[in-house]
């Protein structure tokens, strides 16, 4: 069943903030792997592979400042491809701007959560994403997983 | 002596007797005598033409206005007309006599008049039979010898007489270069009578050549008058002649026919030729005769006697025609003194000058006016223009400013929340892996080494709270305030509840409910920190007491949160309401110093206003004032 797992792409340009989340998810015993893209390009890079069969993740955190490709932009794109366009993407960022939640939700994003500073807090975050998106949420891979599975 | 006392006796008696037939006989004369005194006086004029000629026209009207017979009562006017000119006949004249002595038998003439030489003469060839007892007041160009005029009742009158040599002196002095002088006169019947007097006036006058033209007939006039040679002159004596049908021309109708087409100027001597042809000259006429004669007549009518009355000479008027002297270039100021000029045709100048210079000076004034006006207006106009213009262009410079100045607000701002974020993003790792230290590693730690470490996320936690509030306050300048209606009452209990979930301080709600139109985030946050506030400073009171309530003005609705906390100066009241503003340590009251410049930024944003009252140790109250 662990071989099975779908991954989880992390987008973040800022190694702490990767590392930070990575660990978060480690305490939380998350066993799915973890993929990662640290700009806008490696993020959009993974939609090639997944058309080439990888699995696609279980959800997307993605952050909003994002070096060469704006992380909207990379909203957009994910949302317009039929391969990824069922993805959740959640967005993980620390801003709170009226403008930036509008156009996200606007571009089909799942979820919209500000990081917090404190390391308390962010672990709840992570606790309360990953119990949300993969174990309480059923999301057209994990659905078609388990059928392929049962 | 007997017989002569007698006879002294029949003397007496005869006295007697005659005495008494005197008396009776005045007795029988008197009423006649008594009513011929108080009957009217009789004026009898006798002209020597028909009725409707000009000459007898003129000469009635100035006769009678001279004795002003329209007013008088006591004169009676009676107008015969001779008609010699058509009824030249002896036997006319006799049965005219035999008409007037019928017409006037038993009636009383006390003047008669006669208006030319034709009927005075016949009044003296017949006076005998007409008007024997009358005296004669006559106008005439050949009057009686002096015998004549002698016997009773008398005769007197007016002798006229043409001013030929003066007329062609003055003719010739208006003339100059004068050479040739022609002197017409006629008539059908050959009376030479004028042309005589005018031949034995001018004999021997050699300054020009003088020829005369008499009794040419009025085609050959006509025509000889129309090419006469240069330098010539005409006088116009008299003539009569008979038309193409056959009809006799008086002498100024002949003159009206030769004048138009005449290549010399005319002079003539009556007035009635004045205005039909001639320049002018020293006339005499019935108009000045009429009113002489009246003259003469009237003394005689008041009584005086025709004898003591000589018989006065005609006045004659040097007189001219304005339109001849013009035609001839004749100059006013070269004529006699006292000269009257007739028939002067007005121009509309001389009519109406006053009126013409009134209404040229009214239409000027009121042409200046307008154009004042109208200047005015141009310069109010251009006035007005610059001014546009100017106002065009400060507000063309203000719109630049103010875009400018946006654009560096936005500028400024978004490098606040720029900051702001970016701040953020090393503090979550500071605090991150200062927490995992502190979890995951712990055991190889000593105490100061964990203190260290707690100090870190306590300042990391302040850093972040500081940065939030940052971004809250930057966001209020951006971010588009909206319009709704907000029940006070519920919004005031909301708040309020969330907060008292936080402290187990109880809260004193005095709201009476209203609405007003504002941004409700705006709003609420005012409100959350002024309770934080007032939680905040009231955390070392015994008895912490929090307050809110709300009054309602005319035009607003003021909010108000009083606590029984530490209070503040007054002095400080402006201060405390600026960003970053803290009036104790922070250790005390922790706080950012953003929270109250977040309240004042929020209420401006709204249009309304956030203050507070205190003194130290008091207590304070913080307000706000929202528009309804």
């Amino acid at each position: 069943m662990n071989e099975q797992l779908s991954p989880i792409l992390i987008v973040e340009d800022r190694l702490t903030d990767l590392d930070l989340t990575k660990r978060a998810f480690a305490r939380q015993r998350l066993l799915n792997p973890i993929q990662e893209a640290r700009d806008g390009e490696q993020a959009l890079a993974y939609i090639k592979r997944w058309e080439a069969g990888e699995p696609p993740p279980v959800f997307i955190l993605l952050d909003l400042g994002l070096p060469k490709i704006d992380g909207l932009e990379v909203l957009r794109q994910l949302k317009s491809h039929p391969i990824s366009a069922g993805i959740p993407v959640i967005v993980l960022t620390t801003s709170a701007e009226d403008h930036d939640i509008q156009e996200a939700y606007r571009l089909g994003c799942n979820s919209y959560i500000v990081k917090p500073v404190e390391f308390s807090r962010f672990m709840e975050v992570a606790s309360q994403v990953e119990v949300y998106w993969c174990a309480l949420n059923i999301s057209p891979q994990i659905y078609e997983n388990s059928v392929r599975r049962g | 002596m007997k017989p002569h006392a007698l006879s002294l006796r029949v003397r007496l008696t005869f006295a007697v007797v005659e005495l008494l037939l005197v008396v009776c006989v005045v007795c029988l004369v008197m009423p006649g005598v008594y009513a011929q005194a108080v009957g009217p006086k009789r004026l009898l004029v006798l002209y020597w033409d028909n009725k409707d000629f000009p000459g007898n026209v003129r000469f009635e009207e100035s006769f009678k206005a001279q004795l002003q017979l329209d007013r008088r009562e006591d004169v009676e006017y009676y107008a015969e007309y001779f008609e010699v000119s058509r009824f030249p006949a002896e036997k006319h004249a006799l049965s005219f006599r035999d008409y007037l002595k019928a017409k006037y038998a038993g009636r009383t003439v006390d003047v008669v008049v006669a208006s030319a030489d034709a009927p005075l003469y016949f009044l003296l060839q017949h006076r005998s039979d007409l008007f024997p007892t009358t005296p004669i007041v006559f106008v005439a160009h050949n009057p009686p010898q002096p015998e004549m005029l002698a016997p009773w009742p008398g005769v007197t009158g007016i002798h006229y007489k043409n001013a030929y040599r003066e007329t062609l002196d003055l003719a010739i002095r208006l003339h100059p270069h004068t050479k040739r002088v022609f002197v017409v006169s006629g008539t059908p019947q050959q009376d030479h009578r004028f042309e005589k007097d005018a031949q034995q006036e001018l004999s021997g006058f050699e300054k020009v050549e003088i020829t005369y033209l008499t009794d040419l007939p009025l085609n050959e006039l006509i025509a000889k008058t129309k090419s006469l040679p240069a330098n010539s002159l005409i006088l116009y004596v008299w003539q009569q002649s008979l038309n193409e049908q056959g009809k006799l021309l008086e002498s100024y109708e002949v003159l009206s026919r030769i004048a138009p087409e005449s290549s010399a100027p005319i002079y003539g001597f009556g007035t009635l030729a004045l205005g039909s042809g001639i320049v002018g000259g020293f006339l005499q006429g019935p108009e000045m005769n009429g009113a002489k004669a009246a003259r003469l007549a009237d003394r005689i009518l008041n009584g005086t006697q025709v004898r003591e009355i000589p018989v006065e000479q005609a006045q004659r008027v040097p007189m001219f025609d304005w339109r001849q002297l013009r035609h001839w270039g004749i100059l006013e100021g070269s004529l006699p003194p006292d000269s009257v000029v007739r028939f002067k045709e007005f121009t509309l100048w001389q009519l109406y000058k006053w009126r013409i210079v009134g209404v040229i000076t009214v239409v000027a004034l009121q042409t200046a006016f307008i154009i004042v006006l109208l200047v005015e207006r141009r310069k109010r106009h251009r006035a007005r223009e610059a001014l546009d213009r100017l106002n065009a262009e400060l507000e063309e410079r203000i719109a630049g400013r103010t875009a400018a100045l946006n654009a560096k607000s936005r500028e400024l701002e978004t490098f606040a929340y720029s900051v702001a974020h970016d701040l953020k993003a090393p503090l979550r790792g500071i605090d991150g892996y200062s927490r995992l230290l502190l979890e995951d590693h712990a055991p190889e730690l000593n105490d100061e080494g964990r203190s260290f470490l707690q100090t870190i996320n306590a300042s990391t936690e302040e850093m972040s709270q500081l940065i939030d509030d940052l971004l809250e306050y930057s966001r209020l300048e951006r971010r588009e305030f909206k319009q709704d209606r907000i029940e006070l009452g519920q919004l005031i209990a909301t708040i309020v509840d969330q907060k008292s979930r936080e402290t187990s301080i109880d809260f004193i709600v005095n709201v009476n409910g209203g609405s007003v139109v504002a941004d409700p985030n705006g709003l609420t946050q005012s409100l959350r920190n002024y309770l934080d506030n007032a939680v905040k400073f009231t955390e070392k009171v015994a008895q912490p007491r929090i307050e809110v309530g709300s009054n309602e003005t005319l035009k607003n609705f003021v909010i108000w949160v009083r606590d029984n906390g530490v209070g503040f100066d007054m002095k400080y009241h402006d201060r405390i309401f600026n960003i970053f503003q803290r009036l104790n340590p922070s250790e005390e009251y922790p706080g950012t110093g953003i929270g109250l410049a977040i309240v004042r930024k929020a209420m401006e944003r709204m249009g309304g206003r956030a203050w507070g009252e205190s003194q130290p140790g008091q207590g304070a109250t913080f307000y706000l004032e929202i528009p309804k």
